[in-house]
């Protein structure tokens, strides 16, 4: 498919000067691309060209800071340029102007925290605005919840994708790599054997590092050689010193241990900080959306002490790879958990290991991608369905039973496959199969690389919904990519009652497979896919290069007529 | 001209309250290219280098005009200009006409800031710091507040408004005496700090007390009537920019107008004027709150409000804040005389606000 990705106004892609969306964007990237044709679309700076094309993405950058100006901008680019899906980054107020200027396009969305609330949307545009998208992802089920009690109507369209991190950057402090690093770091700022607690985020009252610091003469009669880092740009801010900065700054400057405060680091380098320590402490007291920096910490093995505040908790395993303060307003809280976990040096360590698994397993940027691919194919499956309505015609291939007419989606892929490719069933349903008549679906025809019949594409399977057996496992594999464990279970359990519209769907369809055909149960629909598509008359196409697109377009439509199923992977 | 943009400069011993960087100033004659004005002279009247603000004054061949370089976001600053301009033009207030651009504007924009032009209003003289002179700024400011109703920002603008957030500004202050008081306790050799420590509960307390009277108020049915309604707030007014001219009081510096409920600036002149006073005055307060009334008619909804944030602790708030920035510097035993004028003067506020309390019983 061609994609645009719509960033939001206050800071450039790639993540130059930071930000959770950007790294987000950023992280994502290289996976997408691969499948899709897209174009990511945000604010210019000055350190980045207005247009370019890396590793086949294009960047195209407007002047934006002021949402205002940004939207005029947005607006005029969507106008001049077509897109199959646009992904909208955590502006709601984009999607109206947007659905305007590309009445045709499908719009999905990802909400990174409270942008749904009712003083940063009118309720009326809201709801305008989850009617017209297909998708909404969200970073946690917090976010997700809290638009779910909004607006109980965008409930089935909303699914968690928890973000992720580099592991390959993020590393353990015991890793060749960062060993060195560790100890110039400890070395240049006079932390050699200390106990490092770290602080990495926005320096405001919401992010309550004011908790911390007043934590720490406590700690620091219990505990020897503690030392604090706080990284966050704000700190040394000559002009722009906020008054809750300045109180944070006038509290640390009285404290008995030493506090090392980095001010500004390039987002290339955080990695650094995370392995100089030893313990990372997120002091949130806003309901926050879930911050990065848990999987930054996970990945780098430190032990975790967060807030039971908005989507954080929900990646702490509760003294596995970390603690919760239930009270965060109250310093003294930390100073239990904090002590708790310091006191234990075994249990320390095997919350670094704990969390670094976590994030090797669950939280790496390809997951997060195929989640999102997932998502943008059954936003591609909604428009065709349309598509189906609008060209009723009889199917021509062989193996159509029963002729398609003004059925959803669904309900073509179970009538017309069914007897054709049974175990094939679920992913189908996913990317949308259609008996190709005339006229072709345009949508279809864009995609379809010509009379492509196997082998099937690799990079379908790639992305196909895994066809899982298991009614829980599909759920759990929903937001948890791990071998299942009690206790992820047990999240499992909390997910499923929070999604449950999301997670009915999943059963339903895990149900439906099941009686189809058990041998399904397999970790890899490769083969399985492979082997029941080759030789029926599919095509099954993706990674569709634009170039091809353009140009293949009309000749496909020819070929294809009254030959072949289609299977689009929604691309 | 393009490039640069304009950042707060540095004072120090060898920079007068005068100086404005020379970019800036090189920038302030390109900008007036734009104006078909003949330039005689040009004095910079005052500065704001910590935001990266200025003002200057024209003679030009057609009489004086401001120049401004306003400090703000220019999406911000389109708010205060379209503001002034529906005062001039629609409301015909007494406020400075803009002088427009060469193509028909109302600013330029120069070094990523807005700049624009207006009518330097004179003569103008400040009112008398007495009694009189207090009732003419408020009746002055009751007549802004009325003409400012109806305003529509132009599309391009921010909309600034403070109609909708009096519980989070309460709230902020209640979490700041909390701030204030752990500064006090970490810097506890300090002069003032158990000065500080011995009433900070009990500010602390009244501004509870005030966000709780606020959220059973009539305030959040008053704020449904929405920010063309109430109009607009001037946030700075006082004995300077609101003088007295040949035909009647002007009102001047609009750069920082926003929605609010209008009552707040009266709140701040009057808790100001007693400040200076070193009491609360019934009198004053009554005759203030009359004046204002006659120009902008007070609800007894609206007095409710009114009452509630003057029974804040507004003074101890705006002067102890800077606590923050330099305790070790601030603590001193000028702060400590500061405090105990603070409570002196706080303790004859109770009385008065009682006695006032029903004055809008009967007002409909």
């Amino acid at each position: 498919m061609k994609i645009l990705m719509i960033c939001t106004e206050k800071l450039p892609v790639p993540p130059v000067l930071g930000g959770a969306i950007q790294t987000y964007i950023s992280g994502v990237l290289p996976y997408l691309s691969k499948f899709h044709d897209i174009t990511v679309l945000g604010i210019s700076d000055p350190s980045l060209p207005d247009q370019e094309t890396i590793n086949g993405v294009h960047y195209v950058r407007v002047p934006g800071k002021v949402f205002e100006i940004y939207r005029e901008n947005v607006v005029r680019y969507v106008e001049a340029n077509h897109f199959d899906l646009i992904h909208i980054f955590n502006r709601p107020r984009l999607v109206i102007p947007v659905r305007n200027v590309a009445p045709k396009s499908k719009i999905t969305l990802s909400m990174h925290n409270d942008m749904f609330n009712p003083e940063k949307i009118d309720p009326e545009e809201a709801q305008a605005a989850l009617e017209e998208v297909s998708n909404i992802v969200t970073v946690s089920n917090y976010v997700g919840n809290v638009i779910r009690d909004l607006y109980p109507q965008a409930s089935p369209k909303i699914r968690t994708i928890y973000s992720g991190v580099d592991t390959e950057r993020f590393l353990p402090r015991s890793h060749p790599k960062m060993q060195k690093i560790r100890n110039e770091i400890r070395q240049a700022h006079g932390l050699e054997n200390k106990t490092v607690i770290l602080y990495a985020g926005r320096i405001s009252n919401n992010k309550g590092v004011d908790k911390l610091v007043r934590a720490l003469p406590e700690l620091s009669k219990k505990f020897k050689d503690l030392a604090l880092v706080i990284v966050g740009s704000k700190w040394f801010s000559q002009n722009d010193v906020t008054d809750y900065v300045a109180y944070v700054r006038a509290l640390a400057k009285k404290l008995p241990i030493p506090v090392v405060t980095t001010g500004f680091v390039a987002p290339d380098e955080i990695q650094n900080w995370f392995a100089a320590a030893d313990l990372f402490v997120c002091t949130s007291q806003w309901q926050e959306p879930l911050a990065r920096v848990h999987y930054e910490a996970m990945a780098a093995g430190l032990p975790i002490v967060t807030t039971a505040r908005g989507g954080n908790p929900e990646v702490i395993l509760s003294n596995e790879n970390g603690l919760i303060v239930e009270n965060p307003e109250d310093p003294n809280c930390f100073v239990e958990k904090i002590s708790q976990i310091l006191s234990d040096k075994s249990l320390m360590k095997r919350m670094g290991e704990k969390g670094r698994g976590l994030a090797v397993s669950r939280y790496k940027w390809d997951r997060v991608a195929s989640e999102l691919l997932e998502v943008w194919a059954q936003a591609k499956e909604v428009k065709q369905e349309k598509t189906n309505e609008e060209h009723i015609a009889e199917p021509v291939a062989e193996h159509v039973i029963e002729p398609v007419t003004g059925h959803a989606a669904e309900s073509v892929a179970e009538h017309v496959l069914g007897p054709v490719a049974e175990p094939v069933a679920e992913s189908v349903v996913e990317h949308v199969i259609e008996p190709v008549a005339e006229p072709v679906a345009e949508s279809v025809a864009e995609h379809v690389l010509g009379p492509v019949a196997e082998p099937v594409a690799e990079s379908v399977a790639e992305h196909v919904i895994e066809p899982v057996a298991e009614p829980v496992a599909e759920s759990v594999a929903e937001h948890v990519i791990e071998p299942v464990t009690e206790s992820v279970a047990e999240h499992a359990a909390e997910f499923e009652s929070e999604n449950d519209n999301i997670i009915e769907g999943q059963l339903e369809k895990g149900t439906e497979e099941q009686t189809q055909d058990p041998s399904t149960e397999t970790d890899s629909t490769h083969e399985q896919t492979r082997s029941n598509v080759r030789g029926k008359h599919f095509i099954i196409t993706s990674g569709v290069r634009k170039t091809e697109m353009g140009s293949t377009r009309e000749k496909i439509r020819g070929k294809v007529h009254g030959k072949y199923f289609i299977i689009t992977s929604g691309h | 001209m393009e490039k640069t943009v304009i950042e707060p400069w540095i004072v120090d011993e060898s920079t007068d309250e005068f100086f404005v960087p020379d970019y800036i100033n090189q920038l302030a004659e390109e900008v007036l290219q734009s104006y078909d004005l003949s330039v005689k002279s040009i004095q910079i009247i005052t500065t704001k280098p910590d935001k990266g603000g200025a003002i200057w004054k024209l003679e030009t061949n057609l009489g004086p005009k401001s120049l401004k370089l306003l400090h703000r976001r220019p999406t911000r600053s389109l708010f205060s200009l379209g503001a002034q301009e529906y005062l001039v033009d629609v409301q015909e207030a007494r406020v400075p006409p803009i002088v427009k651009t060469k193509d028909g504007k109302n600013y330029v924009e120069a070094g990523g800031k807005l700049w624009f032009v207006a009518e330097w209003i004179e003569p103008l003289a400040p009112v008398t710091k007495d009694l009189e002179g207090a009732k003419q700024l408020c009746y002055a400011l009751g007549e802004f507040h009325r003409l400012s109703k109806g305003y529509i920002p132009p599309e391009q603008a921010e909309i600034a408004s403070r109609l909708y957030k009096w519980p989070k500004k309460y709230e902020k202050v209640i979490i700041k005496m909390d701030w204030f008081r752990n500064i006090a306790k970490a810097y506890e050799e300090m002069p003032a700090s158990s000065y500080l420590l011995a009433v900070i509960d009990e500010f602390e307390e009244q501004a509870r007390r005030g966000l709780e009277r606020l959220n059973q108020s009539s305030y959040f049915e008053l704020i449904k009537l929405g920010n063309a309604y109430w109009g607009l707030v001037h946030q700075d007014y006082g004995w300077s920019n609101g003088q007295m001219g040949d035909d009647g009081m002007w009102i001047i510096d609009l750069d920082g107008v926003a929605f609010d409920l209008p009552i707040r600036d009266l709140r701040k002149l009057i808790t100001g004027t007693m400040a200076d006073l070193y009491r609360w005055d019934v009198t004053w307060v009554r005759e203030m709150i009359k004046a204002y009334h006659e120009a902008n008619p007070i609800t007894a909804q609206l007095y409710e409000i009114l009452m509630i944030d003057l029974s804040m602790p507004n003074e101890f708030y705006k002067n102890i804040k800077e606590v923050v920035y330099e305790p070790e510097i601030f603590l001193n035993e000028q702060t400590t005389q500061l405090i105990q004028t603070i409570v002196e003067t706080e303790h004859s506020k109770w009385p008065v606000l009682e006695e006032i309390q029903d004055d809008w019983k009967e007002v409909e």
